[in-house]
């Protein structure tokens, strides 16, 4: 009889119900919205952070250049320390790590600054290179190179071209795999194998930096890097702040803008649901008094009522998040050009809220534990 | 016959006014007493005390043993659930709920509903048709015969009738105050308000009542205890 009696309630003043209904449905269909976008925005900017490049650089400790064969080169560092430390942290968090020698080799008699990498590496490195041509798929190919955009201008060079490399006395040959658009200082760059690089240096096993792109958040990153500082105490381990700061700038405001609008709307469906409430107590004081006369207590009388916010909530609730998960996919591929996928935990979450906020607007109807069956029943 | 009723020196004031003023009667279970007088003088009040509804100034109201007076919020919750059936002129039915339902709801906060007996309620009130009916889908006489099968459905001990059949036109009356004698015949205890001296003659007495007191007493069986 309960249950029979709330559905009768909600069905006899569906009229009045209708505009609370509608705020529940708006509010959650908003909230749910902002809090798929909250959690979904966030990994996708994560990602999107982690394309544009490595984000910790392992480095020698600054000091005086080292003197190599009569020449000044940077400070180097063995590649193995760097290696046996990376394989002594967990993996899973680094999407891609390269060592770089860099060195400035001639070509067609014309300086250029060359690094020596792990090829296989770079189009994970940085996500945003665009490259005519091919990637070089394997670390250890020393006969295919990559050459800056640049680079290909001055020298005219075109995929499949050979390049000849000269430093002090030494020489090496490369095919030019492809042609990589990096919209910065790497176009002025040719990138060969490392091993080759090194072999032309005469520095076998040394490099000038590591690049490291690790997955997750600012304080994951400035968390590994810590890490990894502290496993190699002898360098220089820094994550790359520009990039860790505006992500997490940029997502402590996405957040704080949608806590300030999930607690706005939370105050207007609240302050909306208890406008119709404050109408529909007035509107039952006679059911009230009515129910009184009855037998019935008032706890009893507005738990019936409670249990109708309820239902009201949670339908509303239900329906709203449903509407808030499509609202968020389109404005991901609208406005952030992405695709924003339902996340489960937003479900209870919104529902729950939306219960919690219609309860709190059906505080009028405690006005109804004063209604006094005599003045009903004689008609006041 | 077993005193049900017994009222004592029963004093209601609302500020200045005196609505009762040393009111003293007692009924016998099974009695059909009409409750007469002229506007405000106190026959409302007096069905409203003995029904739970409303507290005395003073003064004793027993109802099958439990005096009024004396209980608290709760109590007189539990006691209008348990002891009494009301019977309004105005009916007093709740709106969205059908017949049915209006019936099953007095059932719901005595004890628990029971919808075929709530049924064979209305059946005897002759509604057995207008069962999933809404009240705005009933007629006026048809509505009192619903609030009828709810004052009867937890088969009380005092049946408080105000003025029940006010609203109702000649036909409707007749079914109505016949369901009354059945009642009765079958020894319920009623209480009955009216306006109406061919109404109340049907009671086994009349009492009347003028400014708050009880003023004359009518039927071989009358019992008053003028104050």
């Amino acid at each position: 009889m309960f249950w029979r009696l709330v559905f009768q309630l909600l069905r006899g003043s569906r009229g009045r119900l209708t505009v609370a209904i509608l705020a529940i449905v708006s509010g959650a269909a908003v909230i749910s919205a902002l809090l798929n976008l909250d959690l979904g925005v966030q990994n996708k900017l994560t990602q999107e952070f982690r394309a544009l490049g490595a984000n910790i650089v392992i480095s020698p400790a600054s000091g005086a250049p080292a003197q190599i064969s009569g020449a000044e080169v940077p400070s180097l560092m063995p590649e193995h320390d760097v290696l046996e430390a990376l394989q002594q942290l967990p993996s899973a968090q680094v999407s891609a790590a390269a060592p770089y020698l860099y060195i400035v080799a001639r070509a067609q008699n014309i300086p250029v600054v060359v690094a020596g990498t792990w090829l296989d590496q770079l189009g994970k490195l940085d996500a945003t290179w665009k490259l005519e041509g091919n990637w070089v798929a394997s670390r250890e190919d020393q006969s295919q190179c990559l050459v800056g955009r640049n680079v290909a201008r001055r020298l005219r060079l075109a995929v499949g071209d050979p390049l000849e490399l000269h430093y002090l006395d030494l020489s090496a040959h490369c095919s030019i795999a492809g042609i990589v658009d990096a919209g910065g200082a790497e176009d002025n760059q040719v990138f060969a194998s490392l091993r080759a690089v090194q072999s032309l240096a005469n520095l076998p096993s040394q490099i000038s930096v590591a690049q490291l792109s690790v997955t997750g958040t600012a304080q994951i990153v400035a968390d590994y890097a810590a890490r990894l500082a502290a496993t190699l105490p002898q360098y220089q381990v820094r994550p790359i702040r520009q990039v860790a700061e505006a992500e997490g700038a940029l997502l402590g405001r996405i957040r704080l803008l949608i806590v300030s609008m999930v607690l706005l709307i939370l105050i207007l469906t609240a302050l909306c649901v208890l406008g119709t409430m404050a109408a529909l107590a007035m509107e039952r004081r006679k059911d009230v008094g009515l129910m009184k006369s009855l037998g019935g207590s008032i706890s009893r009388i507005v738990r019936i009522f409670l249990a109708e916010a309820g239902v009201l909530g949670a339908a509303g609730g239900l329906v709203g998040t449903i509407l808030g998960a499509a609202l968020a996919y389109w404005m991901g591929l609208r406005v952030f050009g992405t695709s924003i996928s339902p996340r489960w935990e937003v479900f209870p979450a919104t529902i729950a809220l939306m219960i919690v906020v219609t309860l709190a607007g059906a505080l009028p109807l405690r006005m109804l534990g004063d209604v006094k069956p005599t003045e009903i029943l004689r008609g006041e | 016959m077993a005193t049900l009723v017994q009222v004592e020196n029963l004093r209601k004031a609302f500020g200045n006014v005196r609505a009762l003023d040393g009111v003293s009667f007692r009924a016998d279970a099974g009695e059909w007493i009409a409750i007469m007088g002229p506007s405000g003088s106190g026959k409302t009040t007096l069905i409203n005390i003995l029904g739970g509804l409303d507290t005395p100034t003073a003064g004793q109201a027993v109802v099958d043993g439990t005096d009024v007076a004396r209980l608290d919020e709760a109590g007189l919750t539990r006691f209008r659930a348990e002891k009494i059936g009301f019977i309004f002129q105005q009916f007093h039915l709740v709106p969205y709920l059908t017949a049915v339902e209006n019936v099953m709801l007095a059932q719901y906060f005595h004890s628990t509903p029971d919808e075929k007996e709530a049924q064979q309620s209305l059946e005897r009130v002759g509604l057995g048709d207008r069962i999933e009916h809404l009240p705005a889908q009933l007629s006026g006489g048809e509505q009192q015969r619903v609030a009828v099968a709810r004052a009867l459905i937890n088969h009380p001990k005092l049946i408080l009738a105000d003025e029940p059949t006010g609203n109702l036109d000649e036909a409707n009356e007749d079914i109505v105050l016949s369901l009354l004698r059945e009642l009765h015949a079958e020894g319920h205890t009623i209480l009955m308000v009216t306006h109406a001296p061919s109404i109340g003659r049907l009671a086994d007495r009349r009492i009347e009542f003028a400014h708050g007191r009880l003023v004359q007493a009518a039927a071989a069986s009358l019992k008053p205890e003028l104050a």
